[in-house]
């Protein structure tokens, strides 16, 4: 019931103990037996249990579609207002910029640039590469989309002036810059097909392009480009955009993760943007379900340009 | 962090001032103040027995001592405590882990000048969290202790001096040593006096001795001990009769009372036996928090992490294992039962106390007025050569059927007309007599109660009235006796009470036998046996006798007792005695018995007769056998090792060595201390602690409060008990029960148990957190669960189950075990971390990672996408970051599918956590056996979903990164829960038929 007033260890000497019992072969109070017993134990212990969880994740994953996910679009959190993206990105030591920063003079400097482009074409230009050539790719046009299963492929020279090896144009200090929407399962555009049904903060750019492109063509969703203040639009200069039709060809969509499959992509070339200051820019897709947001960056894209 | 000895000599510090003094607090009174002759006295004090000081001298000295005043002891102020609450234990780790967030937040606005609001909400969160607790915690403790102030109201306002030969009223403040002082009835006593002249001068010395009764104060030392010797009045007591003149010997602190005052006040309580193992738990977690922390914020940084994101790996690890809900737990666990002990009469100051009286193994219990009623009670009479026992029970039903012999009516007749005692207001009849109010001496009283009880010559009133009082002389302590003549029908009746041998020696002839004998030798040896008899049982015995006067003793004769009785006191007819005790109350010999059922060893520590008290410590069962050691002998050679009891003296005490205390306390099971001063009191205390004994202390009076504060569980009384005690006590025993302890153990031993399981309850939640924090670091996952979403399962879904666990009813009779060794049996042990971490928290985090790579695989990232995908996952440029089934997610969307993950993660851990408290609610029976009718627990559980319904649905809270999931993420964890609690029910299982089975082993806590 009472301690003894005497016999007692020095605190030391008990953590000592503890450690390593000389009386008893102890060690942290556990023999040698008994850490194996006890290793033991909780090895079949936590296997069983792990092999439970696996199984039971097996169950589960087997109800679910290996090529089609389960929530699609307003059902999952992806939504159907797809994110609009640019390339060349910026490079990670300067991770959250948005600033395409270039000396058109200096070869080092711009082919960083380049080199992001280069790889991020890489696929576009040796098409069927990734896949395991189980893909069925064909050449799709307004008339003829694709039929279940297929996928088109893309036209590299639509981009004339943008390809590698005319280094996209930054040597000429006018840079090619990459739009690209982002891929949602079972997405499907609804275009702005009619010319007298355009929104109204529609570049008048646009419209008039719209105006001009064959009926047929008009399936697309439309990108268009702008300096985003006056002074930016100044200094930015004429664009040209690579495919001719200025958007995303509709026989793109909807995405059904085929084999192969490419997202279609729209260079912007700037002309003449001028040098040695900071130029806002902010390129926007549109379709009659794309909605623009700033900040959760879907159906628009800002970025800076720089040139020394 | 090891601690710098000092070498070089400084000045004492504040902390060793107090020590210094408290430690002079402590000591005995050595003084010959009181033994010396008076005028050597006098020339020492400079002072005169008849003019007193001189007023310069009064000044001088006043100047000196300063005034005569109890010093307060130094408070600390109100915000060092607040401050001290919210840096205490695992606030610290709190505040570590917000000054984190605050630093990221700052870097990330000076680099990227962006306000990073997610890590400015936590740093906001786990602040607001330690305020909270902050706050709460010192309502708790916050118990602002008004011992000084209680002590205060104790002393007097002025006092009557004589300096300079002239009487003036003066301040008490304003007294110094040396003063001459003149004390009347009603008075306080201003300082310690030595008395020089005195008229039939009695004190109440109660709030020193805790016995109430008025003691002789003359100006002869009668005991070299000034606490016995009768010409010390002390400080603050009261002067209930006469009057006197004395000369102050001691001041202020420097009194007897002074002493007890600075003692009481400045004596660290020695810290809970519950606060030690919280200690205990929060170094051991503090400790594995911040080991695991360093571990992997250096390993991350040594990786190349960014060290802004290992700071958020250290802020995800600190948060995850420290259970923030549980000091609240704790408290509100706490005063849940506080609340349950206070509607069984027990009010609990300090919460902590709860447990104690639990983990309690040595109760020592004032005598007077907690075991005793405190209230004198006839229990024996003696007369026709018969011992005949009175009824001491509270309703004293039985002492209506006392037979009516003639030796009984004689004694009665005497017994009623010899008594000055009246009752107050008896025409208000009471249930019972024993409350009666009576005015007069408590003796008197007694016996007129007693009287009036059995009616034997109807109204005792009336029959005094009927026998017209003719004279009285008065007990005086020298002689020792009472009498008085009344008027009979003829003649006039003598009649005298007073100590037995000065009324034996009175007598001449004697009542036996129904008839009257000559009082022959051998009759008074039996008289004086039967006397001495009921004396060894502690009793206080007063002898009757009568005599019918002379035919020349009319009532018209001209009785006087001035100066000497004018008539024969001599040659009277013995009747018998009546022999009183302060009887045991009636509950206690039962509370006494389960005590030591339950392993409690009961002390007694009076300040009364060691026979008086061996008494009632036998009747109570205290002492339990007859050889009994007395304690003078135990150091001699020839003692015996056999005897189990001990009766140890003040005096005796005084003597002992520390040592010799201690082995004591430590052979002895069955001790009484009697005639102990206050500061024994405590030594007795401080031995049984020093021995690693969890000490109780009852106690009622004044005397008792230094050994109320230092015990580890001090019991006041709340009806009889003192301010002072009250204000010294952890506990208050609202109706003066000593048996309401037992239900104070019961509790605080339930409630031990039922925090073991609200631990392993939260504890168990900890591991499911810190897991996913671990994966995101080692795995390189997405964060399966957001730090937000760990603090509101640690703060708001499991508080209310884990508080329920406390209305969880005792598994088995837990007042049949001995209380728990505080050394081995702790709160937390191996064993229950074990549990916690290894069993129950595995299979939680399993739920939670089941339920997290199925949500993300539905929205369309296989678990094999997941690995390595945190730096993509988490880079903010990256906006079209590609799924399994090739969609790209912006960074927006991704996010929103973390915290969705998130939430379906807390709500596998909250529905786990149903079966975890199911699980937790026994440790050793099986819940089919203890059944579910635990309302509280119910209700919690229902509200535990309600809240985190509330936190998953409502709109607003993606804000705090909640976001709706689908009714099946519920369901995905319900097969774990069960799991959970089927494979806890086979642990118990196990454990119940495999006693010495690995189950037990490693697992039983």
């Amino acid at each position: 019931m009472t301690a003894s007033p005497k016999h007692q260890m020095s605190e030391k000497e008990r953590y000592a103990n503890f450690l390593y019992n000389k009386e008893d072969g102890t060690y942290l109070g556990r023999s040698k037996e008994g850490w194996a017993k006890i290793c033991l134990f909780y090895l079949v212990f936590y296997g069983m249990l792990a092999a439970l969880v696996a199984i039971c994740m097996w169950v589960f994953f087997q109800t679910l579609d290996p090529r089609i996910p389960k929530w699609q679009m307003d059902s999952s959190i992806i939504g159907t207002n797809p994110g609009l993206g640019f390339r060349p990105m910026p490079t990670a030591d300067n991770a959250e910029s948005t600033l395409i920063w270039f000396e058109g003079s200096n070869k080092t400097n711009f082919n960083k640039w380049v080199n992001n482009l280069s790889a991020f074409l890489d696929k576009y230009y040796t098409p069927g590469k990734t896949e395991k050539g189980t893909a069925s790719i064909r050449k799709c046009s307004y008339n003829q989309p694709p039929k279940r299963g297929q996928v088109c492929d893309f036209d590299v020279r639509l981009w004339g002036e943008c390809s590698p090896d005319k280094f996209f144009n930054y040597h000429r200090n006018a840079p090619c810059i990459f739009l690209k929407l982002n891929r949602i399962y079972g997405w499907v555009p609804e275009y702005y097909n009619d010319i007298h049904d355009l929104p109204e903060n529609m570049p008048d750019d646009l419209k008039k392009h719209i105006a001009s492109v064959k009926p047929e063509e008009r399936n697309t969703i439309w990108i268009s480009c702008e300096g985003e203040n006056p002074a930016d639009i100044e200094y930015l200069g004429p664009i040209s955009y690579h495919p001719q039709v200025q958007g995303f060809p509709g026989y793109y969509y909807p995405y059904e993760n085929s084999e192969g499959y490419l997202s279609p992509l729209v260079a912007v070339q700037f002309l003449r943007p001028v040098s040695g200051i900071v130029i806002n820019i902010e390129c926007k897709a549109w379709a009659k379900n794309i909605k623009h947001s700033r900040a959760d960056r879907t159906g628009s894209v800002h970025f800076e340009l720089l040139i020394d | 962090m090891g601690k710098k000895k000092e070498a070089k000599p400084r000045k004492l510090n504040r902390k060793d001032q107090s020590l210094k003094r408290l430690e002079n607090f402590k000591k005995e009174i050595v003084t010959d103040h009181h033994t010396v002759p008076i005028d050597v006295l006098c020339s020492r004090l400079e002072t005169d027995i008849e003019r007193g000081l001189s007023q310069y001298k009064a000044r001088q000295l006043f100047m000196e001592t300063g005034p005569n005043a109890l010093t307060p002891s130094r408070k600390t102020p109100e915000y060092i405590k607040f401050i001290k609450t919210i840096t205490e234990g695992f606030s610290l780790l709190l505040w570590i882990g917000a000054s984190l967030c605050i630093i990221a937040a700052v870097i990330e606005y000076v680099y990227r000048k962006k306000v990073d609001t997610d890590n400015l909400l936590l740093a906001a969160v786990l602040v607001l969290i330690i305020i909270m607790t902050g706050i709460f915690m010192y309502y708790q403790q916050n118990k602002s202790s008004k011992i000084m102030d209680s002590f205060a109201t104790m002393i007097p306002q002025k006092a009557e001096v004589i300096r300079d030969g002239q009487q003036i009223t003066v301040n008490v403040k304003d007294l110094v040593v040396g003063d001459l002082v003149d004390m009347k009835f009603g008075d306080r006593i201003p300082a310690d006096v030595r008395i020089t002249k005195s008229q039939g001068f009695k004190v109440d010395n109660s709030s020193i001795t805790g016995e109430n009764e008025p003691l002789l104060r003359t100006n002869q030392c009668t005991n070299e001990n000034i606490l016995e010797t009768r010409n010390v009045a002390f400080f603050s007591t009261n002067a209930v009769e006469g009057t006197a003149q004395g000369i102050v010997i001691m001041c202020g602190d420097h009194t007897v009372m002074g002493k007890i005052a600075g003692l009481t006040a400045r004596l660290h309580p020695s810290i809970t036996p519950l606060a030690r193992e919280l200690n205990r738990f929060m170094t051991i977690i503090t400790f594995w928090a911040v080991i695991l922390g360093i571990i992997f914020g250096v390993a991350s940084i040594a990786i190349g992490y960014p060290w802004i994101d290992s700071a958020l790996f250290i802020i995800g690890i600190i948060v995850s294992n420290v259970p923030e809900g549980l000091l609240a737990t704790v408290t509100l666990s706490l005063t849940v039962t506080a609340k349950k002990m206070a509607l069984k009469n027990c009010l609990v100051k300090n919460l902590e106390a709860v447990e104690t009286l639990g983990s309690t193994n040595v109760v020592c219990s004032d005598k007077t007025g907690t075991l005793t009623q405190n209230k004198m009670t006839v229990c024996h009479l003696w007369y026709n050569g018969d011992v005949v026992q009175a009824d001491i029970s509270e309703d004293q039903y039985d002492a209506r059927k006392y037979t009516e012999t003639p030796g009984f009516d004689i004694l009665i007749r005497c017994a009623t007309l010899c008594n000055r005692a009246e009752f107050i207001n008896t025409r208000t009849p009471r249930k019972y007599i024993m409350k009666w109010e009576v005015r007069g001496d408590a003796s008197e009283a007694a016996i007129l109660k007693f009287i009036e009880l059995t009616r034997l010559e109807g109204d005792p009133d009336e029959f005094r009235k009927a026998h017209k009082k003719l004279i009285e002389l008065p007990f005086n302590s020298t002689s020792k006796i009472q009498l008085s003549i009344h008027a009979l029908a003829n003649n006039c009746l003598m009649v005298m009470k007073g100590a037995p041998e000065r009324i034996l020696e009175r007598c001449k002839t004697i009542f036996i036998n129904d008839d009257v004998e000559e009082l022959s030798d051998e009759l008074r040896q039996t008289c004086e046996k039967a006397c001495f008899e009921l004396a060894a049982r502690g009793e206080r015995i007063l002898g009757f006798c009568d005599m019918e006067m002379k035919d020349t003793y009319t009532y018209s004769y001209p009785f006087t007792i001035d100066p000497l009785p004018n008539f024969p006191t001599e040659g009277l007819r013995f009747v018998g005695f009546i022999s009183l005790i302060d009887p045991p109350r009636p509950e206690v010999h039962n509370a006494v018995e389960t005590c030591k059922t339950a392993g409690i060893k009961v002390i007694m520590v009076t300040g009364d007769h060691p026979v008086t008290a061996k008494a009632i410590a036998k009747e109570v069962g205290i002492i339990t056998t007859d050889s009994i050691e007395d304690a003078a002998l135990f150091y001699n050679a020839d003692h015996d090792e056999t005897k189990d009891a001990i009766v140890v003296s003040g005096t005796t005490l005084r003597e002992l060595q520390q040592d010799e205390l201690d082995a004591i306390l430590y052979t002895y099971n069955e001790i009484v201390f009697a005639r102990t001063s206050p500061t024994q009191k405590l030594q007795i205390v401080e031995g049984l602690q020093r021995l690693k004994n969890i000490v109780a202390v009852t106690g009622d009076g004044v005397n008792d409060s230094p050994a109320l504060k230092k015990a580890d569980i001090g019991i006041a009384m709340g009806i009889s008990g003192s301010e002072v005690s009250q204000q010294s006590a952890d506990m208050i025993l609202m109706d003066d029960n000593f048996a309401s302890i037992i239900t104070g153990i019961e509790e605080g031993r339930k409630i031990f148990d039922n925090l073991k399981k609200s631990i392993v309850y939260v504890l168990a939640s900890n591991i499911a957190e810190l897991a996913p924090c671990l994966m995101f670091i080692v795995c390189n996952i997405p964060l399966p669960l957001g730090i937000l979403a760990i603090l509101c399962i640690d703060v708001l879904t499991d508080m209310l189950p884990a508080i329920s666990l406390a209305y969880e009813k005792a598994e088995s009779d837990i007042m049949k075990r001995t209380p728990r060794n505080p050394n081995v049996d702790n709160l937390v042990t191996f064993r229950l971390y074990f549990l916690a971490y290894c069993h129950i928290g595995v299979l939680e985090a399993c739920a939670g990672f089941f339920v997290y790579f199925l949500i993300m695989y539905e929205y369309g990232f296989k678990p094999n996408r997941l690995f390595g995908l945190r730096p993509e996952w988490d880079t903010y440029y990256i906006n079209d970051l590609e799924d399994s089934y090739g969609q790209e997610w912006s960074y927006e969307e991704r996010k929103q599918l973390e915290y969705t993950c998130s939430t379906a993660f807390m709500i596998a851990v909250v529905v786990c956590q149903w079966g975890d408290v199911l699980a937790c609610k026994t440790r050793l029976n099986s819940i089919m056996v203890q059944g579910m009718t635990n309302w509280f627990m119910n209700v919690s559980i229902l509200i535990e979903t309600l809240l985190a319904i509330f936190l998953t649905y409502t709109p607003y809270m993606s804000y705090l990164k909640f976001y709706p999931v689908g009714l099946h993420c519920w369901l995905y964890a319900l097969p774990f829960s069960g799991l959970i609690l089927l494979f806890d029910e086979y642990r118990k299982f196990c454990i119940r038929n495999y006693p010495r089975g690995y189950f037990y082993r490693e697992t039983y806590y």
